[in-house]
């Protein structure tokens, strides 16, 4: 056989070995392990066929972080929903639900999944449109599966609002309009994960205050490290919160304008939409308000110590290959970072410390207070009614679907302790927030962390999602000195004066009302330090 | 066969009728998909509108906001005129002298090695290209910080796409150098299509060289050129899905062009409305420019028949 004949038959037989190769890439795994609860065909019993889309954190199949099994919890605790409800099956499904585009199309079609996973902030904007269903109905009646099992005092016997452990953050997730739209599943915390034997080479420790955890990280960036790893995101939305609580901390006695008495017991002090408007009407967070001033500030005092690229930086990666010494990070890496078997560092994990009087004359002397909050929000589309004929008013289809009943059966299900406790713990990753399941131990510093009080707002959240944008962009030039703190605070006060004026149109703000609590504050406002307003 | 008419339906009216009807279902789906968004668009740039949501009739209120009222307006079309600039700088010259060296290999052999060297490369997809630049190449220890660092100028290093002053120019040298393989191949079949008659003139006469290349190759792919400029201005009116991957318009506004600002209004923001009307605007603006295009810019043919 000559070498041209050889080299021929290699060319035909290339092709059909790609192809050969190429499916078996593509051929679905097999095995008892995997479950994906995927769309399946069903027999003509089945009456209810309910789409859930989980997200990646309890999606079944999905092996977190690409690391150890495939998920199941779910899907085991659905199937048991299934067995109770032979008319009904349930799909897992994985969509881009926080793809705003994606949702807005489904929604308005009446398709996108009857349960969805998103930031409940996110769908704040869209209520007015019946695209969600307010939760309150159910989550003021008993929880039927809690009932079932015969113990009036069990956590969800008489409210299942009783059945969730963190009730100061599970309710005020209440949108603006005062109704529920989510179910707050379970929490996350964030922290500073910190390489313990970074600290020990440059020789530095925990920081007490924030003038201590800026000094260590000077020592480590001087010992070639990049003391703390950062993302824009992370100013725009953490950062912001917690150094403006700091800061503001001390004055709310005098410019907490609304005490819902259902939510002050869990939210105390906390400045909503209306309140933050009325606010800026007076003076605040302008220019010429020296507490917002500091507040940037301090956050470009912080970000000198951060890493260059503040977008498109892979945090996680420049941590476990030791180029960063510390990582704001939520506490859903605590499977990663336990399962690395070649980390081949020590780590831990603190929260930051509180600003005192040598940062800022404006500190409160406060410790910092939670800025995470609950994970997995579970919210039930305008599909669950898809039963009931779309032209009547969402309440009259919420009182007439079957079909919502059962999906409110579902979440009902999940959250009973034996059940949720499979899906919550099947790996390190998010805090329980149903009473009687047990966090995992990998879990306790931020389960101590979520203890603290509640931020005073959330700035991200306040306004609509151009606020949001506009100011993460904002952040972004300023951060990177493509704007003086001047520029900065001139062009945030464009666009809080539009997201100001936009809140109070779109959702009708009766901002007079406010008038009367404020006259009533003056005296103790006049005891307070540079405010902008004048009384 | 006859065709004279038979009945009162002669065959000439059936195949006109049979032509029509084939072309129904494309013009149709055409007219729906196509057509329709674009008058949907105007008609709704009219109004304050959002889907799901009651749409109030504005008159002309969005342009307004949008031309004289909007601070992103103006810097994002100043920003959007640099990229489509250097990438018509770039997609005019890099692959048409490109080309113009394959051309130049005597053997057919060599051509043909070059041609599909420069081709591959269009397999891979724009976003995996992006994503190559963002993560590897501008990336905090990335090939150009690494370099820098390697070179003794580590204190140059920054995150070049977060750095709001090499923000843009990193974006525009995405792709660097340039040889992109679609353009290349079409210069290359300009070239190869000059006549050999053409080239020995150019040679007896004693043009050759740099001479030749502007006195005659340019002239003889004028076409090509017009239609690479007319698809690059294009390109870079409409696109903005590079800027989403690399650095979604920022830092600031640094970025943003007023695609992806129609895109954020969109989408983000939930102002359709208003979208509509930046996508009229940049509709107008791409007409305007082919027109102009078509109009002052002749191709070899028409260059060919002024003579």
């Amino acid at each position: 056989m000559t070498v041209a004949r050889i080299i021929g038959v290699l060319k035909a037989a290339a092709l059909p070995v790609i192809l050969l190769f190429g499916l078996w890439a593509l051929w679905p795994a097999s095995g008892d392990d995997v479950v994906t609860l995927g769309p399946r065909d069903y027999g003509p019993e089945v009456k209810y066929v309910l789409k859930v889309a989980p997200g990646p954190m309890y999606m079944p199949g999905v092996e977190p972080f690409g690391i150890g099994k495939p998920l199941r919890g779910l899907a085991d605790v659905i199937r048991a929903f299934e067995a109770r409800f032979p008319d009904t099956r349930v799909e897992c499904i994985t969509v881009p639900v926080m793809r705003r585009e994606f949702l807005i199309t489904q929604l308005s079609s009446g398709q996108a999944p009857d349960i969805i996973n998103v930031n409940v902030e996110d769908v704040w904007m869209d209520i007015q449109k019946g695209w969600y269903v307010p939760l309150d109905h159910w989550l003021e009646q008993p929880n039927p599966f809690v009932v079932e099992k015969g113990d009036p005092t069990a956590p969800g016997a008489v409210q299942w609002w009783d059945m969730f452990e963190y009730q100061a953050i599970s309710r005020g997730k209440a949108a603006p309009d005062n109704l529920n739209y989510c179910v707050s599943f379970d929490m996350i915390e964030t922290g500073i994960y910190y390489n313990k034997d970074v600290f020990r080479k440059v020789g530095v420790d925990v920081p007490e205050d924030w003038e201590g955890f800026l000094e260590i990280m000077g020592k480590l960036r001087a010992a070639g490290y990049i003391p703390l790893l950062m993302i824009v995101g992370l100013f725009n939305d953490w950062a912001t919160d917690l150094i403006f609580d700091q800061l503001y901390y001390e004055v709310l006695p005098g410019i907490d304008l609304v005490q819902d008495p259902t939510r002050e017991g869990y939210l105390e002090g906390y400045l909503d939409w209306d309140e933050i408007a009325f606010l800026y009407e007076k003076g605040f967070f302008t220019p010429r308000d020296a507490r917002y001033r500091e507040v940037f500030r301090i956050m470009k005092d912080l970000r000198r110590y951060a890493n260059k690229n503040l977008t498109g930086i892979d945090m996680l990666r420049e941590f476990v290959t030791q180029q960063g010494a510390m990582l704001w990070h939520p506490c859903n890496i605590i499977y990663r970072l336990k399962a690395d078997k070649s980390l081949g560092f020590e780590w831990g994990v603190f929260y930051l410390p509180e600003l005192t009087k040598r940062t800022s004359k404006y500190a409160s002397d406060t410790p910092m207070c939670v800025i995470g909050g609950s994970a997995v929000q579970f919210e039930v589309t305008n599909t669950a009614v898809g039963d009931t004929p779309a032209s009547l008013p969402l309440g009259e289809r919420m009182r007439r679907s079957t079909r919502l009943e059962r999906v409110m059966a579902l979440l009902q299900f999940l959250c009973v302790p034996e059940n949720y406790e499979r899906i919550v713990n099947e790996y390190e990753a998010l805090i329980p927030n149903i009473r009687g399941v047990t966090p995992l131990p990998a879990l306790r510093p931020f389960v101590e962390i979520l203890q603290r009080r509640y931020t005073t707002t959330k700035w991200t959240f306040t306004f609509d999602l151009k606020f949001s944008e506009v100011q993460q962009r904002l952040l972004d030039l300023y951060l990177n000195d493509g704007a003086t703190l001047d520029e900065f605070m001139e062009l945030q006060n464009e666009n809080l004066a539009y997201a100001t004026k936009n809140a109070v149109l779109r959702k009708r703000l009766d901002l007079e009302r406010l008038e009367g609590k404020w006259r009533e504050l003056a005296p103790i406002r006049a005891t307070m330090e540079d405010l902008p307003c004048d009384d | 066969m006859t065709t004279e008419r038979t009945g009162w339906f002669g065959y000439r009216a059936r195949l006109t009728l049979s032509c029509y009807a084939l072309l129904a279902a494309t013009l149709v789906l055409l007219a729906v998909f196509v057509y329709v968004p674009v008058v949907w668009a105007f008609s709704n740039s009219l109004y304050q509108f959002e889907v799901g949501g009651e749409a109030q009739f504005i008159g002309l209120r969005n342009y307004q906001e949008f031309l004289f009222e909007d601070a992103v307006t103006w810097p994002s079309f100043l920003n959007m005129a640099l990229l489509t600039l250097i990438a018509v700088a770039a997609r005019l010259t890099v692959p048409l002298i490109v080309a113009r060296f394959i051309c130049s290999l005597p053997h057919e052999r060599g051509r043909y090695f070059y041609r599909l060297l420069f081709l591959i490369p269009i397999v891979v997809p724009g976003v995996a290209v992006q994503l190559i630049w963002g993560g590897l190449v501008y990336a905090e220890r990335g090939l150009v910080n690494e370099t820098l660092a390697a070179i003794g100028l580590a204190d140059w290093a920054r995150g070049w796409l977060s750095d709001p002053r090499t923000a843009l120019v990193a974006v525009a040298f995405v792709g660097f150098p340039f040889v992109f393989g679609f353009e290349v191949l079409i210069y290359y079949a300009g070239l190869s299509n000059i006549p050999t008659s053409v080239n020995e003139a150019a040679l007896l006469e004693g043009c050759t060289g740099i001479r030749k290349f502007f006195l005659i190759d340019v002239p003889m792919v004028m076409s090509q050129l017009k239609l690479i400029l007319i698809l690059t201005i294009i390109g870079g009116i409409q696109g903005f899905e590079g800027l989403i991957i690399l650095t979604q318009g920022g830092p600031g506004f640094k970025t943003t062009v007023p695609g992806l600002w129609m895109y954020y209004n969109a989408f983000s923001f939930q102002r359709f409305g208003y979208a509509c009307a930046i996508g009229v605007c940049l509709f107008v603006i791409i007409f305007g420019l082919t027109v102009l295009n078509l109009r002052y810019f002749r191709s070899t043919e028409e260059l060919e028949g002024a003579r």
